[in-house]
């Protein structure tokens, strides 16, 4: 009986093993509500104070990538731009608009830290220093996107159609903040083929990307290359993170969209 | 001293003080409790960054002198204090980045 168990156990220890060698352990897909949120904790900890849960959803609903990514420089990679308390209270990075003066779409935007602080201020605190606390969020993910056009994956909204609709207005200029731009000449649609025959083209919409990010967010940090064909892109650089997936893997519609991206019809 | 005297005197220390304040007190901090200043270097910063999304219609000579400003005026960016001076150094080297990859892209046709 001993004998059989221990057979049993050892089965069953080898599938899991093999099975576990071979593909890893399964990653799993976020909920639309947690999709694109970031865990900020350079300094949280050390601190004594609870890491930052940044969710994407509802800042991309009110600004352009490039006001957050160029104006306030806040970094593309997760932990890279070390964001101090005093920053913010100096008015940079969150600080620039969660200063507790900023009203922004008919609401005061509450500040983000602060030297003095009252017993009744770590309700404030928490509102940012989350992880891992039961913190009632302000805004509702279900309740605020149910209007949205809605897509498969990622976040469950379709934000392009969204912005179409009237449903969402990112702003593009920080008073103060922003610089003036004149506005982009638009760029004309290009094709890239894959390097499987069978798939479909990839239609690359400049003017879709430019509205929300400028040049300099994408030129040259992650595409060298302006020239067609210049750079070879791999799917697989791509689920890794870097090219398309910089964005595309994390905030924008993930990878798993393939049909996002390779619209056109493959020529018979 | 009589009480009204030092009173007197109390009152005067306080309005000496308060315009004081007032003088010294720097220019940005009447800007809406904005953190970004208004200061010279600010305007070259403008003024160069504000055509980040023109930078494929400029000709070899005119993004070369863009990159030579952004230089320039980088070595006037490093005399701030943080963290104004990280933020605004990468703002300019984002600036600078996309030019002289413009620049690099014209020479190269």
């Amino acid at each position: 009986m001993l004998k059989k168990t221990f057979l049993v156990g050892v089965l069953v220890l080898g599938i899991a093993g093999v099975s576990l060698a071979q593909t890893g352990v399964k990653k799993k897909r976020p909920l639309p509500f947690e999709y694109g949120r970031v865990i900020l904790n350079s300094y949280s900890e050390e601190a004594r104070l609870s890491p930052v849960v940044f969710d994407h959803w509802l800042h991309r609903a009110k600004f352009t990538c490039r006001v957050c990514h160029v104006d306030l420089t806040f970094a593309m990679k997760t932990g890279t731009t070390t964001i101090k308390a005093s920053d913010n209270m100096k008015g940079y990075y969150c600080g620039t608009c969660h200063n507790g003066k900023m009203i922004f779409q008919g609401v005061k935007i509450f500040e983000s830290c602060s030297k003095k602080f009252l017993p009744e201020d770590v309700k404030r605190c928490d509102r940012c220093h989350s992880l891992g606390k039961n913190v009632k969020r302000e805004y509702d993910f279900a309740k605020f996107s149910e209007r949205f056009p809605k897509e498969r994956f990622g976040n469950g909204i379709d934000w392009e159609k969204s912005e179409a609709a009237g449903f969402i207005n990112p702003v593009d200029f920080l008073e103060g903040v922003s610089i003036p731009r004149k506005p982009l000449s638009t760029q004309k649609d290009f094709a890239l083929s894959p390097k499987l025959e069978s798939m479909p083209e990839i239609i690359f919409s400049h003017k879709k990307h430019t509205v929300w990010n400028g040049c300099e967010l994408c030129h040259p940090e992650i595409f060298m290359g302006v020239k067609k064909g210049a750079t070879k892109y791999s799917m697989v650089e791509i689920f890794e993170g870097r090219y398309c997936g910089v964005c595309h893997s994390t905030v924008a519609f993930p990878l798993l969209d393939c049909q996002r991206c390779h619209t056109k019809p493959v020529q018979q | 001293m009589p009480y009204k005297t030092r009173s007197a005197i109390g009152k005067i220390f306080l309005l000496c003080w308060f315009l004081t304040a007032i003088l010294v007190a720097p220019k940005e901090s009447f800007y809406c409790g904005s953190a970004y200043s208004q200061e010279d270097w600010r305007k070259e910063f403008d003024e160069i960054c504000s055509k980040t999304e023109n930078a494929m219609e400029f000709s070899v000579e005119e993004l070369r002198s863009l990159v030579n400003r952004c230089d320039a005026l980088k070595s006037r960016v490093e005399k701030l204090d943080e963290p104004q001076r990280k933020i605004t150094l990468r703002r300019l080297q984002m600036c600078r980045d996309l030019y002289a990859f413009a620049f690099e892209m014209k020479e190269k046709k």
